[in-house]
């Protein structure tokens, strides 16, 4: 087991080192140099010039990663060219902020689509039912700005019940800062719940119509208890690999509803370190997620070695 | 040394300002928005004010800084040598008066106001100024370099008076002065972090930055005339969706938002909590034709093969085809100022003989026909990627149709636009330039020989010589006239066809008063306050 864990661990660092490597020429190869960003409307090639200079820029691509490679692998991984602030402090503000809104997506996404999975299978071919495919199909379609624009003008302009946008630390104050997510979280989780609505339903489905339904009924099981502790239990584990496979675009959504609902998060971040061509910041964000990436798979990885014997015998060429 | 008043050399008031009036005559006239300095209403202490800016600014270092929204937050913390009233024209600020100028234009000497404190307390001097100007004239990474470049000497004339030494008689300097290279940063607060804990003096003190999101100043009390500032703090909060920016305005989030865009000035007139003032005005928007790009524009000009580049009576052609009026009217909603010129069609500047030609399409195909070149004639046309620019280059390839051109239009990011023009990769592009008080600042690096910003490559001692001619002129009337004949000839070169001046709109909540909103866009909270 140890010998397994070693070898994919390992395998996780040249991945690691790859992705560095991607990540590095991937960003230069983008038009837009980022000297000239940085110098503004009116600047003077001398000015460009020094610019360049100070950042390393002027070097040629071998010299420029092997300075990043020792860098980052030192911890430092520099100053943001917008606003010449660390960008490890600019991380530490900004990731907190986008877990929690996926966290409270994935809550809103496991209530609701969860919920209106069950109650479409039980209440099939019925109101409910309908409702809620009719909510699931909304759910996929609707794009997240337009539902977050929507979101905002209802409950923010019209209403006045919730702040239009921006976001207060969870630390600073509670309340603050729950009023502020619940949009967002909302607008994030709507899509993923419609997708879980849709396999929790189907799953409930094939398992209401199992025979050990059919037994648990016969025996004179309350009906609560036939759905809850027998037909949802064994649909559950489908639901746990879409909530898995999920997890990814959750991210990635976020992008967008961060955006709309003005949150420094990890997304924004990486779409305005994109736009003014923000090297330093774009290949912390990149390579902080592909460590997120390659630790979860690494992970996952051990978790299916602990739980089936034949992956980790099968990998260690004993069998 | 003869001093005359600096009247001659600064005072130059861009006067007028508060006229409007659009460049081309007949444009639609903008939807009629309050006059922000004309808001006298009773202010009382105390208070946060959240203010929704279009973008983020970046490093808050005078210094360096090169964008509009950092020089709106620097308005409320980092004071400047001189600064513009109402009017557009130049006034002391840090300084006790306009500066004194020698017979010969190349010594300028500065009184300072007296008694000031940086917010950190220490007591602002000569030695202080010298320090800030001579880090913005000569540090490398400063981007302010070009903006003193006439500067030879900064020296010390006593505690309270700074002497500059030019190379060359250089009206403009005032002007300069009135923007960042005139601010003067704390100088125990200098160090090339400076952006990351910003002291000058100013009405408000920053305290914190959140990047891409927020950055909050507070009430100084070191300020000279703290009396004056009644809110107790700004926050300023980056909104970069207009559509989101209007909300947060509409829901009370924010109570000042900047830069409404045109879609949603409408929206918020028609609230009755909300107001809309509009600025700015000093700055345009055009299509840069590339006439002789084609190694960089600061390099020597050479030959760009497309048939607008080689062919002047096809850029008339091209300009002939289009209807000033009917562009602002379907990408603007009518909010902006039709033009064909650089300078604001009220600048004292600006002759009144400049007159722009209205759209001839019989005179644009005929032109085509003349020149022999098979039609349609294939044009590229480069567009920033947003939704406007876009709009816009398809109402320009419509028109342009007309008369025998096929554009095609290339969208590309704004960054990728900019760097396309500098180094002269494109045949045609969109893009503007923010505006300055002085009418060099919209001129020399844009149009003249090798200038940064030339990106069309025009170069043609008929405007050169007039421009460089106008900016060592201290009289008015001279300088207007001598750029009135640099105006005429870049004009019959089109290397750019100038299409409009931009308004800025600043959406406000009607309890908010006591905002100055001038010519240069940028929201002053000095007096500013919920109405009493």
């Amino acid at each position: 087991m140890v010998w397994f864990i070693l070898r994919r661990a390992g395998s996780a660092v040249i991945v690691l080192f790859l992705a560095s490597v991607l990540i590095f020429l991937g960003i230069r190869a983008l038009p837009g140099d980022p000297a000239v960003v940085m110098a503004g409307e009116d600047a003077s090639p001398s000015l460009i010039e020094a610019i360049r200079r100070d950042y390393g820029l002027d070097k040629p691509l071998p010299a420029q990663y092997v300075d990043y490679l020792g860098q980052t692998l030192s911890g430092n991984l520099g100053r943001s060219t917008q606003d010449q602030l660390p960008v490890a402090g600019i991380l530490a503000e900004r990731l907190p902020v986008t877990l929690e809104l996926s966290a409270l997506a994935l809550l809103v996404a496991i209530v609701v689509g969860v919920g209106a999975g069950i109650v479409a299978a039980v209440r099939r071919d019925r109101l409910p039912d309908y409702v809620a495919t009719g909510f699931g199909l909304a759910g996929l379609s609707i794009p997240h700005f337009w539902l977050g624009l929507l979101g905002i003008l209802l409950f923010a302009v019209t209403l006045r019940w919730l702040p239009a946008s921006g976001y207060v630390p969870f630390t600073q104050d509670p309340g603050q800062n729950l009023q502020r997510m619940i949009l967002p979280a909302l607008v994030l989780g709507t899509g993923f719940a419609a997708i879980l609505m849709r396999q929790t339903r189907s799953a409930m489905l094939g398992a209401l119509s199992a025979d050990y339904v059919r037994t648990a009924r016969s025996k004179g099981l309350a009906e609560v208890k036939v759905v809850g502790a027998h037909a949802l239990r064994n649909s559950l584990t489908t639901v746990v690999t879409v909530l898995g496979l999920q997890l990814g675009a959750l991210i990635s959504g976020a992008v967008v509803t961060e955006q709309i609902f003005v949150i420094p998060g990890f997304g924004k971040l990486t779409v305005d370190a994109v736009l003014t061509r923000n090297y330093p910041v774009i290949q912390a964000v990149v390579l902080i997620t592909v460590i997120g990436y390659v630790l979860v798979n690494l992970l996952v990885d051990i978790a299916y070695a602990f739980l089936n014997p034949r992956i980790r015998l099968s990998g260690s060429g004993h069998d | 040394m003869r001093p005359r008043q600096a009247a001659m050399l600064a005072v130059l008031p861009l006067a007028l300002a508060a006229c409007g009036g659009g460049g081309s005559g007949g444009a639609p006239a903008a939807p009629s928005v309050a006059d922000a300095s004309a808001d006298h209403r009773a202010v009382k202490g105390g208070g946060t004010l959240n203010i929704a800016l279009n973008a983020d600014p970046d490093v808050l270092d005078p210094s360096v800084s090169t964008t509009l929204v950092g020089r709106e937050v620097f308005t409320s913390m980092c004071e400047k040598l001189y600064d513009i009233d109402a009017q557009a024209a130049l006034v002391p600020q840090l300084a006790a008066a306009l500066p004194e100028v020698s017979a010969d234009g190349k010594e300028v000497t500065i009184k300072l106001r007296e008694g000031v404190r940086f917010n950190d307390g220490t007591t602002l001097d000569a030695e202080a100024v010298k320090k800030s100007l001579d880090r913005h004239r000569t540090w490398e990474k400063s981007a302010r370099q070009a903006d003193l470049a006439a500067v030879s000497k900064v020296s010390v004339d006593g505690p309270s008076t700074v002497k500059l030494t030019l190379e060359r008689a250089f009206t403009p300097l005032t002007a300069q002065l009135a923007d960042r290279a005139g601010m003067v940063m704390s100088p125990k607060a200098i160090n090339d972090d400076f952006g990351a804990n910003p002291v000058c003096v100013g009405p408000f003190k920053f305290v914190s930055r959140t990047s891409g999101s927020q950055i909050v100043l507070e009430k100084s009390a070191d300020y000279y005339d703290a009396a004056k500032v009644k809110l107790d703090k700004l926050v300023y909060k980056i909104i970069v969706d207009p559509n989101v920016r209007a909300a947060n305005l509409k829901s009370g989030d924010v109570q000042v938002a900047d830069q409404l865009a045109t879609t949603t000035v409408k929206g918020v007139q028609a609230d009755p909590n909300l107001t809309v003032v509009s600025g700015g005005g000093l700055g345009y928007y055009g299509i840069t034709i590339n006439t002789g790009n084609a190694s960089g524009s600061t390099e020597k000009p050479g030959p760009v093969n497309t048939a607008l580049a080689k062919s002047p009576q096809l850029r008339e052609a091209f300009e002939l085809a289009l209807d000033r009026d009917q562009i602002n009217k379907t990408v603007y909603n009518g909010l902006y100022e039709a033009d064909c010129f650089p300078l604001p069609a009220d600048s004292p500047y600006r002759s009144p003989a400049l007159q722009c030609p209205k759209r001839d399409l019989a005179r644009a195909k005929q032109l085509v026909q003349e020149s022999k070149v098979p039609t349609p004639i294939p044009v590229t046309v480069t567009s920033p990627n947003d939704a406007t620019n876009q709009r816009l280059a398809q109402v320009v390839q419509q028109m342009t149709k007309e008369a025998g051109f096929e554009v095609t239009v290339q969208t590309a990011e704004f960054v990728s636009t900019l760097e396309q023009g500098k180094s002269g990769k494109f045949d045609v592009v969109l893009n503007g330039w923010s505006g300055r008080v002085d009418p060099d600042g919209n001129l020399t690096n844009l149009i003249t020989s090798r200038g940064s910003n030339n990106y069309s490559g025009m170069s043609d001692p008929g405007i050169d010589d007039p421009i460089k001619e106008a900016a060592a002129a201290s009289d008015p009337a001279e300088r207007a006239e001598l750029y009135a004949k640099a105006l005429r000839r870049a004009a019959e070169l089109r290397g750019v066809l100038y299409l409009y001046h931009n308004k800025y709109y600043l959406g406000m909540s009607k309890n908010v008063a006591g905002v100055q909103y001038f010519k240069d866009g940028l929201p002053r909270f000095v007096s500013a306050g919920f109405a009493a």
